[in-house]
């Protein structure tokens, strides 16, 4: 893999149509996918641990750390600029949960994952996936957890509870600051390095 | 860390011969069957049933199969008490603060149960199905694009060097970083993030070599042959056609029975 010659892709990939996925990006949403579900599988293992410790807190603690599982779908918008990455990019990173690593929360994740993806990608397909300033993350980010929580309350029984406010709210904080603002400010870190020079992100920034 | 005892090879079986894609299709519906069950009963039947399977067929080493529970028991307990404590109902238990319910109980031991059930399944889907063959076998049989197949088992390849790579960049960035007072090395959050990022952009970069080797080879211009392909025979259909018709029986007769309750309960 590392002995692949490095070559420059042609100018003319900037005239592709905004529904069409290169083989590129494709496999650059898998690589995000894989890193992420790599570090989310790092944190549950010392989050299980820390939830069965804290019990019957540890349910509603899961809705803090919730928009970390966001965080796949703005950044793959952001760096591919094309229709549907977010969510491909979601169901992906699920898969590879799932399948890969072994999670046991089952094939459910894959129909919340297409939901949350759905939600993250929104804001962005309805600006054309032109604008990506702070206003389009944070919603964004509440989106994403918004469309997720109401599949979650089903699913899980939250409808009816007392909680569910106080549920419902912490959540979105969550996917607000950490499915959205953090999400601009990895994507904003990683255009620096220059590593996503050769995507849409790159193009537009050197159009 | 070490995530390759997730990544393991599969021991032979008679559920590790069959069909990967007619596996995950049985958990996926018996998933979604799952999710309009709002009754303690048939999760607990089919918990059981697929507690019997997994002993049964999937040859998995008694270890493997306890410690593979640990996770999802400990999200079904929280689940459960969450309910009982904060469903308001008919009164069962009431001693302020404390204030336990029957909807809640109910409600509560459904859903723990749904999580066991799911889990045991995934356990014996996950423990006796090889990532390459399942990926192989949904291009060959759910007509998953081959663009999508390659690439997603490039990540998988990927997958599996990560947890060195992880490990390089820790020691990288922790010979460098200045030891805690006790001697010890740092590892808080903001150490976390360094080298979460530092992942990331070595894995991109690794990823667009990739996806240039990959593309060098033709790949998504043509119909391609695959290696070493999955077979799909009658024995496939014949799990999913016994699966999936256990699943009516112990629904219908949990109905029968009257047992039975909708998520109308929630309301």
């Amino acid at each position: 893999m590392s002995a692949a010659p490095s070559t420059t892709t042609p100018a003319a990939a900037s005239a592709r149509p905004i529904h069409r996925f290169t083989l590129k990006d494709l496999v650059l949403i898998v690589v995000l996918g894989v890193v992420f579900g790599f570090l989310y599988w790092a944190l549950v293992q010392a989050w299980t641990g820390l939830s069965i410790l804290l019990g019957p807190a540890g349910d509603l603690a899961q809705h803090v750390l919730l928009g970390g599982w966001l965080l796949v779908a703005p950044i793959a918008v952001a760096i591919v600029r094309t229709r549907f990455a977010g969510v491909i990019a979601e169901i992906l990173a699920s898969v590879i949960e799932v399948v890969f690593l072994g999670s046991a929360v089952g094939p459910m994740l894959f129909v919340a994952a297409a939901i949350q993806g759905a939600g993250s990608e929104l804001p962005f397909a309805l600006r054309r996936y032109s604008s990506f300033g702070w206003g389009s993350y944070a919603l964004s980010g509440l989106l994403g957890s918004g469309f997720v929580f109401i599949f979650s309350a089903f699913r899980s029984g939250w409808f009816g509870q007392d909680l569910f406010f106080l549920r419902l709210g912490i959540q979105l904080a969550s996917g607000v600051i950490l499915g959205g603002l953090l999400a601009k400010v990895i994507v904003e870190a990683l255009a620096k390095t220059g590593v996503v020079d050769n995507y849409a992100i790159g193009r537009a920034l050197n159009a | 860390m070490n995530a390759s005892s997730a990544l393991g090879a599969v021991a032979p079986s008679p559920l590790a011969r069959r069909n990967p894609t007619v596996k995950l299709a049985i958990l996926f519906i018996v998933s979604l069957v799952l999710l309009v069950v709002f009754d303690p009963v048939t999760p607990a039947l089919l918990y059981l049933l697929g507690l019997a399977a997994v002993l049964g067929f999937a040859r998995l080493p008694m270890r493997t199969i306890v410690l593979a529970h640990l996770p999802f028991v400990g999200f079904a307990l929280g689940i459960l008490v969450v309910n009982a404590l904060s469903r308001p109902g008919e009164v069962l238990v009431d001693l302020p603060p404390i204030r336990v319910t029957v909807e809640g109980l109910l409600v509560g031991s459904a859903l723990a149960l749904r999580t066991m059930a799911i889990g045991i399944l995934s356990i014996g889907f996950i423990g006796t199905t090889d990532p390459v063959a399942l990926m192989t076998s949904l291009h060959q049989h759910a007509r998953l694009s081959a663009r999508v197949t390659f690439a997603v088992l490039a990540g998988y390849r990927m997958l599996q060097q990560l947890p060195r790579e992880w490990q390089v960049i820790r020691q990288a960035q922790s010979v460098r970083t200045p030891f805690r007072e006790n001697g010890a090395t740092r590892f808080g959050i903001s150490e976390f993030g360094r080298a979460a990022f530092t992942l990331l952009v070595v894995s991109l970069r690794r990823g667009e070599r990739m996806s240039q080797s990959l593309e060098s080879r033709g790949l998504g211009l043509g119909a391609r042959t695959v290696w070493r392909p999955v077979p799909l025979g009658p024995a496939d259909w014949l799990l999913l056609a016994g699966t999936l018709g256990l699943l009516a029986l112990v629904i219908a007769g949990v109905g029968t029975l009257g047992l039975g309750l909708g998520p109308g309960i929630l309301f």
